[in-house]
């Protein structure tokens, strides 16, 4: 194959309704839009039955189930979720979202076999509460098989699955949404999708902030997520908000495991280097309180002097620690006793070193960043839907396969009432695109997409990380649209380059959102989401969510107000 | 460093490039056998491993993410 010969095949794929990841929300979404009967695609830069945050499994599963306690039921989680959020999302999300599904979702992944009840004695689930929920609303279970599992049944039931194609952007016309473009990254045919409504589901946002041990790939979520779904939809002039939080965890010293939610909701106790606990300064609740304080916690405890931080696992009883080191930990990442072991850690006996992770967007349950959706999962756009980890609605695991869930039925809802806009590009224009894709091949000097990625990284953590300042947002504007010029003039080797190349593209899109987010924003919010030296309070004036959208090329913003209950 | 495999046992199936959801592994059309061409993008996330019928895989972590 000679790549810089851009000889490649090219094939159109007309659909009613195309997925664009194939992950936890993806998945869902492609299956319930399946299921009303319709041609379906469903298309992922990776293999798909082990693609996504979820690659490797997930334990924790958020559910509301009505068994009796007053936390049980959906108006606590509302009043939970209201608080969490500070009413930035919209509340007639969760209801009609998640709130509506979960007990469904449930079932039907038992009925799938896939191991929710971890009490296997009692033949019961085991429920571990964290962040602040009011009661233990988080089910521990064996999800190492889930995402085979969910993608096996896709394509029983006759979604058309294609792997390894990395989609690039969005087909837009006078009419809306109407498909998407994008490469094969081992063949590197072009492809043309067609379809009457188009769902993006591509994740979160990561490797955009340096990583600890300095190894950018090894970040706490899917490093493969760079805000595909949400620059793509930025671009057709779809509605992002409150990008300017960027989320952090706490993740065991120099690796990128989670853990976090397994640790507090087991009881686990976090310290400085003094041996004490210090997180109630900062909230009653302590290991208990919303996830954000954690690290808050931790930067102030370093920045003081008081560091080492560290979990602290040692008060735990033989059988909690047993069901940590073996039902959460592992199922959570599967590589963390391996990390344990050559790191030298016995997490029984020893004090477990932690770390602030590197900054990404959005990241766990409470965050209120990304896709602006309605509770139809429609964003601005006719013919186009969002769901999962890069909208702003329900976040974690079972909140964005119910979210992807409900954005298939609406986008199949929509096709089976006669939507869609007119299905209809000229030869020109795919032309045009096909060659702006490529060009990139045949260059003979320039940047490679590492080399831009890696400057992304430094000038987002040096002005745009933890503590935040009018010049320095400015700073960093100036560099990304230096960035930006530089990345036309890039250069790749191969197709797997190419793919590295259209995600830098898209970080950058992203990042140009937080650092305009963070500069309008004159307050602080959230702990060292969204920290301004200059403003550091959170105002009254800024409790409200702030959108952007492109309008002729020009960003425009625009305030909402909180929502109330 | 990344993962090591051992090739002696690989039955050289494909599954751990079809699982690995950073586009690192690559069958090598001439051995049948697995090669890992971008180490320094691995998320250490342990999907190639998990599926592999002959449990040949072998994550091995960097100095510096210990
Ligand atoms: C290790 C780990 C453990 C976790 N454990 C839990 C847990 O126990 N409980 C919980 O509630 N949450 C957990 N989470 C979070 C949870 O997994 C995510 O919230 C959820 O998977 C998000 O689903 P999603 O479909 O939005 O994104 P993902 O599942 O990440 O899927 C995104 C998909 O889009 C594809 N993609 C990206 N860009 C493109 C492009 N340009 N073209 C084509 N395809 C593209 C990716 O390959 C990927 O398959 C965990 C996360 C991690 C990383
Ligand atoms: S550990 Fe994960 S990222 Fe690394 S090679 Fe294996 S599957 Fe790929
Ligand atoms: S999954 Fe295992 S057996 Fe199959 S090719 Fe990969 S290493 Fe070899």
């Amino acid at each position: 194959m000679n790549l810089k010969e851009n000889n490649f095949n090219e094939n159109v794929v007309n659909v009613d309704v195309l997925v664009i990841g194939g992950g936890s929300a993806g998945t869902m979404a492609a299956l319930s839009a399946r299921r009303q009967g319709l041609d379906v695609a469903l298309v992922d830069k990776a293999g798909i039955d082990r693609s996504g945050c979820g690659a490797a499994g997930n334990d924790h599963f958020l559910a509301v189930l009505d068994t009796g306690p007053d936390w049980d039921t959906p108006e606590a989680f509302i009043t939970w979720y209201h608080r969490l959020t500070q009413g930035l999302v919209d509340m007639n999300i969760p209801p009609k979202i998640y709130l509506s599904r979960i007990k469904n979702l449930l079932k039907y992944l038992e009925d799938l076999g896939v191991p929710m009840r971890e009490d296997k004695e009692n033949d019961a689930y085991i429920r571990t509460g964290s962040f602040g929920q009011p009661g233990e609303y988080f089910i521990n279970f064996d999800g190492r098989n889930l995402k085979p599992t969910i993608s096996k049944e896709a394509k029983k039931i006759g979604v058309k699955f294609f792997r390894k194609i990395n989609i690039v952007d969005l087909l837009v016309n006078e009419t809306g949404v109407i498909g998407a473009v994008g490469f094969d990254i081992r063949k590197g045919d072009f492809y043309v999708f067609l379809a009457k409504a188009t769902i993006v589901a591509t994740g979160n946002v990561t490797r955009f902030y340096n990583n600890q041990a300095g190894m950018p790939y090894n970040s706490w979520h899917s490093p493969y997520n760079n805000g595909g779904a949400q620059a793509m939809a930025f671009r057709a002039g779809a509605e992002i908000k409150n990008m300017e939080f960027v989320n952090y965890t706490l993740t065991p010293v120099n690796f990128s495991a989670s853990a976090l939610n397994a640790i507090v909701g087991m009881g686990g106790y976090i310290v400085n280097g003094l041996g004490e606990r210090f997180l109630f300064k900062h909230h009653e609740k302590g290991e208990k309180g919303p996830r954000w304080i954690m690290p808050w916690g931790v930067y102030w405890e370093l920045k003081e002097g008081r560091g080492p931080c560290y979990f602290d696992l040692r008060h735990l009883s033989e059988e909690d620690l047993d069901h940590l080191i073996n039902n959460l930990l592992p199922v959570d990442k599967n590589t963390f006793l391996d990390y344990c072991e050559q790191k030298g850690v016995d997490v029984r006996n020893d004090l477990m070193e932690v770390q602030i992770s590197e900054g990404q967007l959005p990241a766990f349950l409470g965050s209120v960043s990304g896709i602006n959706i309605t509770p139809e999962c429609e964003t601005t756009i006719p013919g186009l839907y969002a769901g999962g980890a890069c909208t702003v609605a329900v976040g974690s695991l079972s909140g964005s396969m119910c979210v992807g869930d409900t954005a298939g039925e609406e986008a199949a809802k929509y096709v089976i009432n006669g939507g869609g806009g007119r299905l209809e590009v000229s030869p020109d224009i795919v032309e045009g695109i096909k060659k702006s894709i490529y060009k990139y091949l045949s260059k003979e000097s320039g940047f490679k997409p590492c080399e831009l990625e890696e400057k992304l990284r430094q000038v987002m953590t040096l002005y745009v990380g933890i503590g935040r300042s009018k010049m320095g947002l400015e700073t960093a504007l100036a560099e990304l649209d230096k960035l930006a010029q530089l990345l036309i003039t890039a250069k790749t080797e191969n197709l797997h380059e190419l793919m590295r190349l259209f995600e830098f593209r898209d970080l950058l899109e992203v990042s140009k959102a937080v650092v305009r987010g963070a500069l309008e924003r004159e307050e602080s919010r959230f702990g060292i989401s969204h920290y301004r030296g200059d403003f550091p309070e959170s105002s009254k004036e800024w409790h409200c969510s702030l959108h952007q959208k492109l309008q002729d090329g020009q960003v425009v913003f625009k305030r909402v107000e909180p929502y109330n209950l | 460093m990344a993962i090591l495999i051992d090739e002696k046992l690989c039955n050289g199936c494909g599954l751990c490039d079809v699982n690995c959801p950073g586009d690192l592994i690559f069958m090598d059309e001439e051995t049948r056998k697995p090669k890992v061409l971008y180490p320094e993008e691995c998320w250490y996330c342990g999907a190639c491993r998990m599926d592999c019928p002959k449990d040949c895989i072998k994550i091995v972590f960097p100095l510096t993410s210990l």
